[in-house]
């Protein structure tokens, strides 16, 4: 999906430690440190908030911008083009400028944009978008079904090198166009301008937002398109042009990205005229929001950060989940980790609530479902929450015939229970709790820090014991589990379960939400009791928003972009 | 001279091959490539992508064809930023170059300053306040120095921006565009010098004590020149000597971006730019980067042994 392009978020990204910021926050994934990822009020997750007490405190800076929105954003790049741009800071500085055909709701369903509606037919493999009557780019021109079917055909193109692997929708025709073999993709049909019909060979859950994604003008991006030849589109990254609310005006390199009102937009120009995401430190967002520089701004939850921002009565503050969650991978293809006995041993003999205690301040959860708590299929019941209990893992690791040995490290067949943990945080609060938690019940603990790409080169070769990592933004309650499947390419676990495989599959084999949901259930009872990686924590974000901005409703889907249109500033 | 000048510019040659292969080699061999670190990718996808950037092929092929090109001037596009490399560096090494040369500037006069009259009044209260002023300005972590000024003269004071380059949304032009990006480099200028006057004061000091116990020095005021003609004229000549080497080791410090500063004041530089091609693997920019600031330093040490021949006839004889 077009924000994750990168697996993981390293909760670093949160942490205030200054070498590691500029990595983090330039890494692809959404920190909760940007006009991107933010928490607003969701089924299963209870959001605080604290509302301004003294408008009369806003800074002059901010009282004097009447018709000026201004967003944080980490490291944008200045690829301005969706399925292009290779840092993920660029799909959030894209978001204003493109809408797509469909998007998810705060609470992570579809909703149509550009698209008034859609059908799927019963085999759940025809997709028919029925675009909005009398839809326009900015620059005027109108947007039909032409330019949904150019934008698909475009992430066929043999030259094609983004993030976007249309594969995984399996349009029929696809792969033939791709090969060389046809001069058309067969499944994408153009009925009249503002209906497509798209034929897919394969029932995919997550395939309605492959296809309805943000659509590109073929007048204007296809002029000069050639089989195989995309290199012209470079020309193009600087000068978007798009069908959202707000279309582009100019990008200071490292400084800012402005844009102005689309008065083409099809559900009315914004209210407020010019927007602005400027390029911020996390080292100094809240000396930027403090002094009036911004409007919104998000920050990691601490107690020092949310009671700072409340002594300065102009903000309306949030606090709530992050839709991502922490986990330690454990490699089952190792003859060590092979027994279930034994993978529960390590989450029974690890102080979890300690970890996240000392990790998040109070500001963290737990994580025993592979899911966030924002999303619809999060469900706890039935769960095992593995309470820290030492007697109950060594009780484990003596069933599983590890014993302990002469110098209190247990054995089996010889062999010294050794793990070593990769992590990519020197002060990561795991490696002094878990090597004491460990070590207590007779497992040697050796952490070795690394960076990311290294720690992902060693993930795909299975050359691990541990690793500590973070799941990126999860737009489908599949995105995080699809791994765990036996055979999954990006199965980093080594984790095969017949059950929790036939689940995984039939969880994308619907598309009823209500349906899906007892399936998820299912599955995370069963990766609960026969657990391929140690869940860590849920964390929560806080976010500030100037109490003179209204209509701002920052949800954990979308960010801020769904409400870009209705921002207004109170006179 | 001349031909001095022509073996160590031959030599200059011959050891800019020998880095630029030193350093493809070493990068390459760095774990995971700019496609690993995206593992969402299918392995499919993967291998279609690595294919696509060239990135299955032997390191020595990928070596080879990478001097061509760059013996053209054609250094590739950045794989994370899509353009073109040479433009994207353009873009931002000036910004750092700008901060870098005022905090160069203000840092050699005020350390010649300091470190003269230090060495000249040695033992005394001036000579005791400024050691520990540069000392302590030396010891601080950047980071937290520059979050104190933010909070001093930015937040508290309200009369220095917190960072960046500009105002937000500021479209001016002309001598107010100077002025607006002259107030918001005074910070990161302010910082930089109290990091590096450190080391250069005590360095000038040093020199000065030590040509000021020189035979020549008591010559000549036993002569009865004036203190002042003594210092300034007889021993300072002799005592900055030695910069001559510091200076033309500055040389891509001006270019090199410094990294948590530009970061913490959100100064559009180059430092960033270079930590995430390491991280991301971007092997075009990490190389044209790299190799710029190679050139660089190689171009320094010339400079400075061409000059040292030329203001010290000893070196030349040899």
């Amino acid at each position: 999906m077009k924000k994750s392009l990168k697996g993981f978020v390293s909760v670093m990204a949160l942490s205030m430690i200054l070498s590691a910021c500029a990595l983090d926050s330039s890494s692809q994934q959404e920190s909760s440190s940007s006009a991107s990822k933010a928490t607003k009020q969701s089924t299963s997750a209870e959001v605080k908030e604290y509302k301004a007490t003294d408008l009369s405190a806003l800074p002059d800076k901010a009282k004097a911008r009447k018709d000026m929105f201004i967003a944080g954003i980490s490291a944008p790049g200045g690829v301005f083009l969706p399925y292009f741009y290779e840092n993920g800071w660029d799909g959030n500085a894209t978001d204003p400028m493109f809408a797509p055909l469909v998007n998810l709701d705060e609470e992570g369903k579809p909703v149509g944009i550009l698209a008034e509606k859609w059908d799927v037919s019963d085999d759940q493999l025809t997709y028919t978008f029925h675009l909005r009557k009398g839809l326009k780019f900015s620059d005027g021109s109108p947007l039909t079904a032409d330019d949904v079917a150019f934008t698909l055909t475009l992430l066929h193109d043999p030259a094609y090198a983004g993030y976007q692997d249309i594969s995984l929708a399996a349009i029929k025709g696809g792969k033939d166009y791709k090969e060389g073999k046809a001069k058309t993709i067969e499944g994408i049909k153009v009925i009249d301008k503002e209906t497509i019909e798209i034929t897919t060979e394969k029932v995919n859950a997550k395939s309605l937002l492959l296809l309805g994604g943000q659509v590109l003008s073929k007048a204007y991006y296809g002029k000069e398109y050639q089989y195989g030849k995309l290199d012209y589109l470079k020309e193009l990254y600087p000068k978007p042009v798009g069908a959202g609310p707000y279309k582009f005006v100019k990008y200071v390199p490292d400084q800012e990205i402005r844009y102005v009102a689309n008065e083409n937009y099809y559900a009315g120009k914004p209210k407020t005229k010019n927007l602005i995401f400027k390029v911020i430190d996390t080292t100094t967002s809240l000396q930027l929001f403090e002094t009036g520089e911004l409007d919104y701004a998000g920050f990691s939850a601490d107690d020092d950060t949310v009671e700072q921002l409340k002594s300065l009565g102009f903000a309306n503050i949030q606090v709530g989940p992050v839709n991502d969650f922490g986990f330690i991978y454990v490699n089952n293809t190792r003859p060590q980790f092979k027994g279930k006995n034994v993978r529960q041993a390590l989450i029974y003999g690890l102080d979890r609530q300690k970890i996240v205690d000392v990790k998040f301040k109070g500001y963290g959860e737990v994580a025993n479902v592979p899911v966030s708590k924002v999303s619809w299929a999060y469900n706890e019941e039935g769960i095992n929450k593995y309470e820290f209990n030492a007697k109950k893992a060594k009780e484990l690791l003596d069933q599983a015939g590890w014993k302990v040995g002469k110098d209190g490290i247990r054995e089996k067949d010889g062999k010294p229970f050794v793990v070593r943990y990769l992590t990519r945080a020197a002060d990561d609060p795991i490696i002094p709790i878990a090597k004491e938690n460990y070590e207590d019940i007779g497992i040697k603990f050796e952490p070795e820090i690394m960076d990311f790409n290294a720690l992902v080169a060693k993930l795909n070769d299975k050359d691990y014991d541990l690793a500590s990592v973070s799941t990126s933004q999860i737009l489908d309650p599949s995105d995080p589990v699809e791994e765990f499947a036996t055979g999954n390419p990006n199965n980093a676990a080594g984790y095969s379960n017949p059950k929790v495989d036939e689940l995984i599959q039939k969880g994308l084999s619907t598309l009823d939400i209500e349906k899906r949901k007892g399936i998820y259930h299912d599955l995370y009872k069963e990766l609960n009791e026969n657990p391929p990686v140690i869940l860590i924590h849920y964390r929560q974000s806080a976010r500030a928003i100037s109490g003179q901005i209204q209509g701002l409703n920052p949800d954990n889907y979308t960010g801020i972009s769904a409400s870009l249109p209705n921002i207004s500033i109170k006179k | 001279m001349k031909q001095y000048v022509l073996q160590r510019f031959l030599q200059m040659i011959v050891i800019l091959f020998g880095t630029s292969f030193i350093i493809f080699f070493l990068f390459a061999m760095l774990p995971g490539d700019y496609i690993d670190s995206n593992i969402n990718l299918t392995p499919q996808r993967a291998q279609e992508l690595k294919a696509l950037y060239g990135l299955d092929k032997p390191v020595l092929e990928r070596y080879f064809s990478w001097l061509g090109n760059a013996l053209h001037g054609d250094f590739g596009y950045s794989l994370k930023h899509q353009e073109k490399v040479t433009s994207l560096l353009n873009k931002y090494v000036w910004n750092s170059f700008f901060v870098a040369i005022f905090a160069l500037l203000l840092t050699w006069s005020i350390a010649l300053v300091t470190g003269v009259f230090s060495a000249i009044k040695q033992y005394s209260w001036f000579d005791g306040f400024v050691t520990f002023f540069v000392f302590a300005a030396m010891s601080f972590p950047s980071f937290f120095i520059s979050l104190l000024f933010i909070k001093w003269f930015g937040v508290d004071l309200q009369i220095l921006p917190i960072g960046g380059m500009i105002d937000t949304g500021s479209d001016s032009t002309g001598l107010a565009y100077l002025f607006e990006v002259g107030k918001h480099m005074i910070l990161p200028v302010i910082i930089l010098t109290l990091l590096s006057i450190g080391s250069l004061t005590r360095y000038f000091r040093t020199g000065m004590l030590e040509v000021i116990r020189q035979d020549y020095i008591r010559t000549a005021r036993a002569k009865g020149l004036k203190e002042r003609v003594v210092i300034f004229k007889h021993a300072l000549k002799n005592a900055m000597l030695p910069a001559i080497t510091l200076l033309a080791f500055e040389l891509p410090g001006l270019f090199s971006g410094a990294i948590i500063m530009e970061q913490i004041f959100n100064w559009p530089g180059v430092g960033r730019i270079q930590l995430e091609s390491v991280s991301f693997r971007d092997y075009p920019v990490l190389m044209a980067f790299t190799m710029f600031l190679s050139c660089l330093t190689i171009i320094g040490n010339f400079l400075a042994d061409v000059i040292y021949a030329a203001v010290d006839p000893r070196i030349r004889l040899k």
